[in-house]
């Protein structure tokens, strides 16, 4: 039996949205893991948010001084700011004058 | 205490490809192999497939990753999680909700691996291949035989006991880690042979040609949702309870959430391939559900060429699946268990184990016991651990608070503010819907009686529980019940 051409293009867009996309995560996963291993092997430490996820967290202390997590945000940002201070290669895409404007906060 | 210090004396899985199997092992079951291709093919197809789709990254790839995120951030199992954000002894008692739905779905749930389990046995002696063999009287034979069907159900019950017993890296991680990537192999072996047959294609045209009329019926969109939701695992307690057994360093929503539930639906739409093209060659009813597998499949594999192989490859990937969830739907109970009590782990395998063995004996015993039990947990049960986990999130950890702080720390992808108003308002409405279209579809039906007292028995259990907490919990970590709601 002959499928339709609106069967093939509904059968094909399922299996790139499900299987295409499921391999793709797994891999990318796979190889992410792989990449924050050798960087730990090679620097005992690894950077803990990306640029745009430390945005997030400082925009979010800032506004939440006295939030009862507040000290937990503050700490988490502080051992991510330590930590790409002590690191050669951060895992996440900072760029060296990104990492020489971070600060400590108080904790 | 620190994050360091917490961890050190909690498991972790030992590799990303283990914590990703563990998470699809336990979202793929049954109802992937049975439910999707009949719920597909029922709803328009295709058009069913966008709806199913657009929910599924709308809806169960957030939730997923505020489960799984819940549980890394808190290191616990569903009480403890409870505990350490609710920060009161009473408010545990959702906590406990939430773990005796587990038990109880999964004291229905291992019978079924057993049948499971007695069929790849089965197709391993080359039994649906014998001159005679009669696949109606086989199975009526084995399920109205209570020693045989019990018997399974022990079985099932010792061959997760003694895998659990081994721990998370040891015994889950260890099986998985082959299963899962077998049963994929299998299925795209079965879906070949199957697209090949002669007819094949027709049962390959009748699930995805869309038929974009359904978009515009209620029914399709209940479908899809119900699917997205309860087919992934979503509010189950093992996303959670996996997620606290990742390390600091390990991601959540590109594996916890996006991986898991597009992976378990991967599968599902392999197992489209695998039987409906073996439907439509055969003439079988394509509406059959359990009995789709259990008589007209078996029914197919002698007048298959190489028909013993093609049903040992079918059967033991259909028992791989149904195995990988029980694992994962008992160590729910196994961690909270030994965390909760002075059990070891070993005294917790044993404890929970029995147990589900104990309330799973009435539906080995009685399939129209076992059906019951399916409706109430799964029509009001799970729904309602659901609601209780999502809820734990986004009502009082608050959807902010978790992206910020934990949802993206060490993170693949990069979770925007977006997600916050899907997990605290979306998942809730479409779960309160869930219930609610679960009430209305059952008035004056002969499931009346039976959706009253579901209802009933989830009222009564979260006031039991919040109860019984109140009395026996533990006193919640200082300062916790200072935490005010959401992100206020």
């Amino acid at each position: 039996m002959a499928l339709s051409t609106l069967t093939w293009v509904s059968m094909l867009v399922s299996l790139l949205l499900l299987p295409g996309v499921a391999a793709a995560v797994l891999v990318r996963s796979l190889r992410t893991e792989e990449r924050k291993l050798a960087l730990l092997r090679e620097q005992d430490d690894i950077d803990s948010y990306s640029p745009r996820a430390f945005s997030d967290l400082r925009g979010w202390i800032r506004a939440n001084p006295d939030d009862p997590y507040a000290p937990i945000a503050r700490r988490r940002y502080n051992e991510c700011v330590r930590s790409l201070r002590a690191i050669d290669e951060p895992h996440y895409d900072w760029s060296d004058e990104q990492i020489a404007r971070l600060e400590l906060v108080d904790e | 205490m620190s994050d360091s210090e917490a961890r050190t004396a909690r498991e972790e899985w030992g590799s990303r490809f283990g914590f990703l199997m563990a998470m699809l092992g336990a979202m793929v079951g049954a109802g992937n192999i049975w439910r999707m291709p009949f719920t597909t093919g029922e709803n328009g197809g295709g058009a069913f497939l966008v709806a199913y789709i657009l929910l599924l990254y709308l809806i169960a790839v957030p939730g997923l990753m505020a489960e799984t995120m819940i549980g890394r951030y808190t290191n616990h199992g569903v009480i403890g999680a409870f505990r350490t954000v609710l920060g009161s002894k009473r408010a545990q008692g959702l906590g406990l909700v939430v773990l005796i739905v587990n038990v109880a779905l999964m004291s229905y749930y291992a019978p079924i691996i057993g049948w499971a389990l007695y069929y790849a046995g089965h197709s391993v002696l080359m039994t649906f291949t014998q001159p005679g063999f009669q696949p109606q009287a086989f199975w009526e034979g084995f399920i109205n035989n209570p020693t045989l069907v019990v018997g399974m159900h022990t079985v099932t019950m010792a061959g997760l006991a003694g895998v659990l017993v081994f721990g998370i890296r040891r015994g889950i991680e260890r099986v998985v880690k082959w299963m899962i990537p077998l049963l994929v192999v299998a299925l795209v072996a079965v879906s070949i042979r199957g697209i090949t047959l002669p007819g094949g294609m027709e049962g390959v045209a009748f699930v995805f040609t869309p038929d974009w009329g359904y978009l515009t019926r209620g029914s399709t969109w209940v479908a899809a949702l119900s699917q997205a939701l309860f087919s992934t695992g979503l509010g189950w307690g093992i996303a959670l309870t996996y997620g606290s057994y990742l390390s600091r360093y390990d991601d959540v929503p590109l594996g916890g959430g996006l991986f898991t539930a597009i992976g378990n639906t991967s599968i599902g739409l392999l197992a489209v391939f695998a039987t409906f093209p073996v439907v439509f060659a055969f003439g079988l009813e394509p509406s059959a559900g359990s009995n789709l597998l259990f008589i007209s499949m078996a029914q197919v594999f002698p007048e298959l060429p190489g028909g013993s192989l093609w049903a040992i490859v079918f059967f033991v990937s259909f028992f791989f699946a149904t195995f990988t969830s029980g694992l994962g739907i008992t160590e729910v109970a196994v961690t909270t268990v030994s965390e909760e009590t002075r059990l070891s782990r070993t005294g917790a395998v044993l404890a929970s184990c029995g147990a589900i063995w104990v309330f799973g004996l009435p539906s080995a015993y009685s399939s129209a016991f076992l059906g019951q039990m399916d409706f109430m947990f799964g029509s009001f049960g799970l729904p309602l651990a659901t609601l209780s986990i999502i809820a734990l999130v986004a009502w009082k950890f608050g959807p902010e608070r978790a992206r910020v702080l934990d949802l993206n720390r060490n993170a693949g992808i990069y979770v925007g503010a977006w997600w916050n108003s899907v997990v605290k308002y979306v998942i809730p409405v479409v779960m309160v819907f869930i219930l609610g279209y679960g009430v209305y579809s059952s008035i004056g039906t002969a499931n009346q009686r039976l959706m009253l007292l579901g209802v009933a028995f989830m009222a009564g259990l979260v006031v039991v529980s919040t109860l019984v907490m109140s009395v026996v919990g533990d006193e919640p970590p200082s300062g916790s019940a200072a935490v005010p709601g959401g992100d206020d």
